[in-house]
């Protein structure tokens, strides 16, 4: 028996490989996540741009909190980061240690597994989030 | 239009119950609330029941058929859902059929299982709260928001750690007189300070625990109320609102729709609550218990703590932390206390003021809802 | 008109290497090796993916680093090829998961392909024969691996993961041009992975002078002999590095001075990334060289085949360098950690 949905996963896959976000033609705001009206001015006059990936800290918490299926990435970083377009998105911080993670630091996306239907179903992938390497 | 009362209200001890399933739980608080209520179990017009997880952790749909059919009873039945808040949603749906003359008796079963599983899949069902396609798929589960808002409420307000099991501990204080709680029993200070961390800084002596329960209320029109022997507590209004997720908020450490919705309530009722008034909020985790208080007006922002010691009604059962969470059903469970309260029939507490408030939400503040009663 | 391949060079390239270290000699002690096996490898420590990475992760990474270098939109290349042996699905493509996740043309050609260590090289070949035809402007190469070991045999000292990407395109654009690439295969049976196998197998001693050695000396041979070259010519040259010696060894024996090998030498610090290895260090080698300097690089995947390639590196080389992280500083980004926790990184620990 399968886990996760294939096709629940599949249809927003462009949400969870890039971070799509709404930006309002008319009040030119950018929101998250990607949607058809703009939030702030209500209009549909909206495009769905990707985010650069990058941005920074802004609160996190080192979480020892199991639920099934996670055994291998604990404990796990989650954090809210603030993408330089503005927006705030719920994310994992992947290789980094609750050491040296900070607020403030600057971290991007990666591909990574976010989840997978062992030993035989799919591996479902999606951006998590690293400290910046160069730069 | 019609008033709703409160008539009977039945409760199990919250627990691990392995040798009970959710048919029995809700069959003995339901069996008690009708006797509470003086009411059988033909009179009733309705059955709603509220629950959060039952296919993730029973296997079951239309659980509210399937408990009619083990009541024996041929009434309409339906399940509702609202996440941690469902047990004040079902409540609030009773309440508005009754003041709309559709039915006269109304049975609220709220009943939840958490045990069935090990803890990691329990843990799993009950992020399924978030939303799915933006928070569960990316492994954020909610005791990490509770996390992020403690430790901005602590640097903020320059709060200890220490200081916050302050919650916890009064909650612990609270169980010891409650016969149906889960963790009726003192815990020190130090043993807090020493507990296990689930989400720094969020360790298990702030959080809920794992549990399972059922609580049922009987819920009538004035005009049978009348009839009763026992004392029916009015029901006088409800008001919930959801919000955006925490993300998109911008700030942790307010809980919006809670206090948009004690707006609003307040404003068309005329109550006024205080640090005396009887009060049950949902601390899921102590940080949203402090928040719930400043939402609500009864501390500033930041002073939820100081205030604790002069609220001797509140959360008098327990709350969340120390009586339990048994999810659909919490609500029902303070929802009773309250009642009992009222009637001056819960042990050890008299209370004089002629309402009390319920709070509950599901998630962070995600939606919040209030019920008040009146006798 | 010379070689079809001299219309073709590389455009962008990226490399990936996880944070993670594991010292080998931590592996000899767990097994009781005599500890100077770490010194007959040339090894010092590889580089450990962690439990949510793969081949198809690491190659995302290193392909956008490649599409930032290139300068290029993702929707502009038409050709996506990932070489590995550590597939995360026997069936169902990684170059359509890496493709969709970098926002590459839906119009594009993709596969994936196999050849032990030397399908990322064979992704090249593909690519530059495509774009020396004309059938597509970019295409994308993409070596990536998480090696697999079983415990305790000689391949876990140097089995590891990385990844390394190439966009290739017009020659006019590149920052480096293909001046020939010519290939030598034989069926030698040095390595292999049955079907369903978790580890592969090897011959020892037979990975080495009929494998490695004689079609490593061929390709380069048959290069040097179509271009005229002799192996003064070159300033560079970077080989296939199953440990730290072989390259150095099969030099020699080509007649080529160890500084010239050095520079793309990335094994002893980093472990065998498979299809990866040559191509992380041909990418150390771009990140350093000059205009007008030519590179030589001869990968080798068992089964057996080895490519040879000669590069002239341009003076657009120096613009893409910083565009994206460097193979310095990905070596210099570590993390050392224990046996324990690369065993359960790479799922050696049984779990149900």
């Amino acid at each position: 028996m399968l886990k996760n949905s294939i096709s629940i996963f599949w249809r927003k896959r462009s949400n969870y490989y890039r971070i799509k976000l709404t930006k309002c033609r008319k009040c030119g705001r950018i929101s998250y996540p990607a949607r058809e009206r703009c939030p702030y001015c209500g209009s549909n006059d909206v495009e769905h741009i990707d985010s650069s990936g990058h941005g920074k800290i802004l609160n996190y918490t080192v979480s020892y909190y199991r639920r099934e299926g996670d055994a291998e990435n604990m404990p796990r970083i989650v954090a809210l980061v603030r993408l330089d377009e503005g927006v705030v998105i719920p994310a994992e911080i992947v290789d980094s240690s609750p050491e040296e993670i900070k607020e403030g630091m600057e971290v991007e996306a990666v591909l990574r597994r976010l989840n997978s239907d062992d030993p035989y179903g799919l591996i479902y992938y999606g951006l998590k989030f690293t400290p910046v390497l160069n730069k | 239009m019609a008033k709703t009362y409160i008539a009977g209200v039945g409760m199990t001890k919250v627990g691990r119950h392995y040798e009970k399933g959710f048919k029995e739980l809700s069959l003995e608080a339901i069996d008690k609330a009708l006797k509470h209520a003086g009411i059988g179990i033909n009179e009733i017009d309705y059955l709603l029941v509220s629950s959060a997880f039952p296919e993730l952790t029973l296997h079951q749909s239309d659980i509210a058929t399937i408990l009619a059919q083990e009541l024996g009873i041929k009434v309409r039945a339906l399940r509702v859902d609202a996440g941690e808040a469902s047990g004040a949603a079902a409540v609030a749906l009773g309440n508005d059929l009754i003041r709309l003359g559709r039915v006269r008796t109304v049975l609220v079963a709220g009943v939840e299982k958490m045990s069935e599983y090990p803890s990691a899949q329990a843990n799993a069902a009950y992020s399924s709260i978030l939303d799915y396609e933006y928070e569960g798929v990316r492994n954020v589960s909610l005791v990490n928001y509770a996390a992020m808002t403690l430790k901005n409420y602590m640097e903020r307000y320059g709060v200890s750690r220490e200081e916050v099991f302050k919650w916890a501990i009064k909650m612990h204080e609270n169980a010891l007189t409650n016969p149906y709680a889960y963790l009726s029993f003192k815990v020190s200070l130090k043993r807090m300070m020493d507990s296990q961390i689930m989400s720094d800084p969020i360790t298990t002596y702030d959080a809920f625990p794992i549990c399972d329960g059922a609580a049922a209320l009987v819920m009538v029109e004035e005009s049978v109320a009348s009839t009763l022997d026992g004392k029916p507590v009015e029901l006088l209004d409800y008001e919930a609102i959801n919000s955006e997720p925490p993300y998109l908020r911008g700030e942790l450490t307010e809980l919006p729709a809670t206090r948009k919705a004690f707006k609003k309530l307040s404003k068309r009722t005329g109550i006024v609550v205080d640090e005396e008034t009887a009060i049950q909020v949902h601390d899921s985790f102590s940080i949203y218990g402090l928040l719930a208080l400043e939402a609500l007006g009864l501390a500033g922002k930041g002073k939820a703590l100081e205030a604790l010691d002069n609220m001797p009604y509140l959360n008098h059962g327990g709350g969340l932390k120390a009586r339990g969470h048994p999810v659909g059903a919490t609500p029902l469970y303070g929802l009773a206390e309250l009642t009992l309260l009222m009637q001056n029939s819960y042990p050890g507490l008299n209370y004089s003021r002629d309402i009390s408030l319920l709070h509950t939400m599901s998630g962070h503040d995600n939606s919040s809802w209030l019920i008040v009663l009146r006798r | 008109m010379g070689r079809p391949e001299a219309r073709a060079g590389v455009v962008g390239w990226g490399t990936y290497i996880p944070r993670y270290r594991l010292r080998v000699t931590e592996i000899a002690e767990l097994w009781g090796f005599e500890k100077r096996i770490v010194e007959s490898l040339g090894m010092f420590e590889k580089a450990v993916a962690s439990s949510d990475e793969d081949s198809v992760t690491m190659g995302w990474y290193a392909a956008k680093s490649a599409i930032l270098r290139a300068g290029i939109k993702p929707e502009e290349i038409s050709a996506v090829f990932v070489g590995s042996e550590s597939k995360p699905y026997a069936v169902k493509p990684s170059a359509t998961i890496i493709g969709d996740a970098l926002g590459v043309s839906r119009k594009r050609l993709t596969t994936d392909l196999e050849f032990a260590c030397r399908a990322g090289s064979e992704a090249i070949r593909l690519n530059v024969a495509l774009v020396s035809s004309g059938t597509v402007r970019y295409g994308l190469a993409i070596g990536s691996d998480t090696a697999q070991a079983n415990p305790g045999d000689i391949l876990e000292f140097t089995a590891s993961s990385g990844a390394a990407a190439y966009v290739l395109g017009p020659a006019e654009e590149a920052a480096a041009k293909f001046e020939g690439v010519v290939t030598y295969v034989t069926d030698t049976p040095d390595f292999w992975r049955r079907d369903l196998s978790k580890y592969p197998l090897h011959g020892e001693g037979f990975t080495g002078s009929p494998a490695y050695f004689h079609h490593i000396e061929s390709s380069v041979k048959l290069l040097m002999e179509e271009l005229g070259l002799k192996p003064s010519d070159f300033d560079y040259a970077v080989f296939h590095q199953p440990n730290g010696k072989y390259p150095l060894k099969v030099a020699a024996k080509l007649g080529i001075p160890k500084d010239k090998v050095l520079p793309g030498l990335v094994t002893p610090w980093i472990g065998n990334t498979y299809n990866a290895s040559a191509l992380i260090g041909l990418a150390k080698v771009l990140e350093a060289a000059k205009p007008g300097e030519r590179i030589l690089v001869a990968p080798f995947g068992s089964g057996a085949g080895s490519d040879a390639m000669s590069l002239i590196v341009t003076d657009k080389v120096k613009d893409k360098v910083n565009v994206a992280p460097t193979v310095e500083e990905l070596l210099s980004r570590k993390t050392y950690i224990n046996y324990a926790t690369y065993a359960k990184s790479r799922k050696i620990i049984w779990r149900i």
